[in-house]
């Protein structure tokens, strides 16, 4: 660097050409900004959109108005509200810290321990927790949800079995037909814990009533339902369970001894009166989005089983779950593999609106 | 200095005005510490020379107009063309020795920087104003009691 050089370099910028400079900054982060497109989360299969409005309203105004008191520890009016909507008496609901809670209790009122919890595998990753917390052995059938290999697998120890119908994450759904059959043949001292989280997205509009329709003739079945999957209620923790005649006590114990929350039973009351039009819209959606899916399937170096829930099984011939979920995310789509519930070939991928589901594709079309 | 609202009692403090930290293009790299000692004389001696250059404005720059002036005058036999000849020899010395004063600053400012002096502002308006305060009592002083010039009407006036 010669003397004129050395010098040079400790004259400063310009007022003119600092404010160039940050200029230039300036729109270089607008432009980073403008270009990075966030991936889109599809390993939830919560509902992707806000709840509705009127149920936050409920919620804030139960938060503001009575969280000095103590709730209502039996529900009882979203036990009838529920009733009515499902045409069950409220003496065989029972509302509970969300499905899971009610199914972990339902586990541990039914299995001793040392006997057995069937589960069709793969399944809800919580069900296995479930047994172990009551002491009781997870007896996994690999499968699906074929009745023979349940009732094959069933022993003398077992009491009972946990059925995710649509199940999480397959999609697989047993029919009510199925269902009654594999009723029909359980042994006496097997009783059956339906979790239909997910009846909402199923193609037939009459199922989430037909397997209630069950409850009459088969007093050891349970069927439990949320408020965290299509209703968007997931950060509420709501569930509850539906019991034959005769169920009244065993209901009854499931319920949290003190009862759920206060801004609970005002938000779920008003999931009840409201959400009906909203419901009906997120089925329509998923079930569009769902045909659109498997459309795209055919030209997509994927498969995956027929599903009737809100998400599908992925696979990718030749690839592993987490290689498969790497190019996807790589692609911008965010999806939950298989190894957590002992499947290192699929990957869940939740639908959810049109635009996600392109993003998805997208994301699929250059992973390959 | 602390401009957070949540350091000032909510106040926005921003920073004074010519007090903002000068900004390289790139971190100069300075030379050591002899080097930075040179720097601080040169700069020195940059000074003295814009002290020099402002003096020649009330002493060397006068006498040369007055010079050039009374040349044409004699030469031409026309106060006119005198008087012009000064004025232009004043306007264009002053001119050259101001661009002069201007390079030799900036070249000032660089230096002292080198020396390791946070430098953000040039010298020259202050070296000016303290030339002129100098300079010109004196050199009116000069071209009154010592130059042998006399005012026009001074007699009538009772000088």
């Amino acid at each position: 660097m010669g003397l004129r050089g050395y010098y040079k370099q400790f004259a400063g910028m310009t007022d003119e050409e600092i404010t160039e400079e940050l200029k230039e900054r300036s729109a270089e982060a607008r432009r980073q900004a403008l270009a990075k497109v966030e991936a889109v989360d599809l390993s939830q299969t919560t509902w992707h959109e806000l709840p509705h409005p009127d149920v936050v309203a409920a919620v804030t105004f139960a938060a503001r108005g009575t969280l000095n008191l103590a709730p209502d520890p039996t529900a009882e009016e979203v036990r009838r509200a529920l009733g009515r909507r499902n045409g069950i008496e409220p003496a065989r609901i029972a509302v509970g810290n969300g499905a899971a809670q009610l199914l972990s209790a339902a586990t541990r009122a039914l299995v001793k321990p040392g006997e057995e919890l069937l589960i069709p595998w793969p399944s809800y990753g919580l069900y296995p927790l479930m047994a172990q917390r009551a002491g009781a052995q997870a007896v996994p059938v690999p499968g699906g949800h074929d009745p023979e290999r349940l009732l094959a697998a069933i022993t003398p120890r077992t009491r009972a079995i946990a059925l995710c119908n649509p199940n999480d994450p397959t999609g697989e759904y047993l029919p009510p037909a199925r269902l009654r059959e594999l009723l029909d043949a359980l042994p006496e001292h097997v009783s059956l814990l339906l979790d239909e989280a997910l009846v909402e997205f199923v193609a037939d509009e009459r199922a989430p009533a037909a397997s209630l329709a069950l409850l009459d003739d088969h007093p050891r079945l349970l069927v439990f339902r949320t408020f965290s999957k299509v209703y968007g209620l997931g950060g509420l923790r709501c569930g509850y369970v539906l019991g034959g005649p005769g169920s009244e006590s065993l209901v009854a114990q499931l319920a949290p001894e003190l009862g759920v929350g206060v801004p609970v039973q005002a938000g779920v009351l008003e999931a009840i009166r409201v959400c009906d039009p909203q419901l009906a819209q997120r089925r329509a959606a998923v079930l569009t989005e769902r045909a659109r899916m498997e459309e795209a399937l055919h030209e997509l170096p994927l498969d995956a089983p027929p599903t009737e829930a809100n998400f599908f099984w992925l696979r990718a011939p030749g690839l592993s779950d987490q290689e498969l979920a790497a190019r996807l995310r790589r692609g911008g789509a965010i999806v939950m593999p298989g190894s957590g519930v002992g499947d290192e070939e699929h990957v869940r991928a939740t639908i959810q609106s049109s635009a996600h589901l392109d993003r998805l594709v997208q994301a699929a079309r250059t992973a390959f | 200095m602390r401009t957070d609202p949540s350091d000032t009692g909510g106040l926005f403090i921003t920073r004074r005005p010519g007090t903002r930290p000068t900004k390289y293009r790139t971190l100069p790299r300075t030379a050591g510490e002899t080097r930075r000692r040179a720097d601080g004389l040169f700069a020195a001696f940059l000074l003295f020379l814009m002290v020099l250059v402002n003096l020649c404005f009330w002493g060397p720059l006068p006498l040369l107009c007055l010079f050039v002036g009374g040349r044409l005058q004699h030469l031409t036999d026309s106060v006119g063309v005198g008087l012009i000849a000064s004025f232009g020899t004043l306007i264009g010395g002053l001119l050259l020795g101001l661009m002069a004063l201007k390079r030799l600053d900036l070249l000032w400012i660089l230096v002292r920087r080198a020396s390791g002096v946070d430098q953000r502002q040039g010298v020259i308006g202050r070296i000016f104003m303290i030339c002129c305060a100098i300079g010109a009592p004196i050199f009116f002083v000069w071209l009154l009691g010592f130059s042998g010039a006399q005012l026009s009407g001074a007699g009538n006036m009772g000088f």
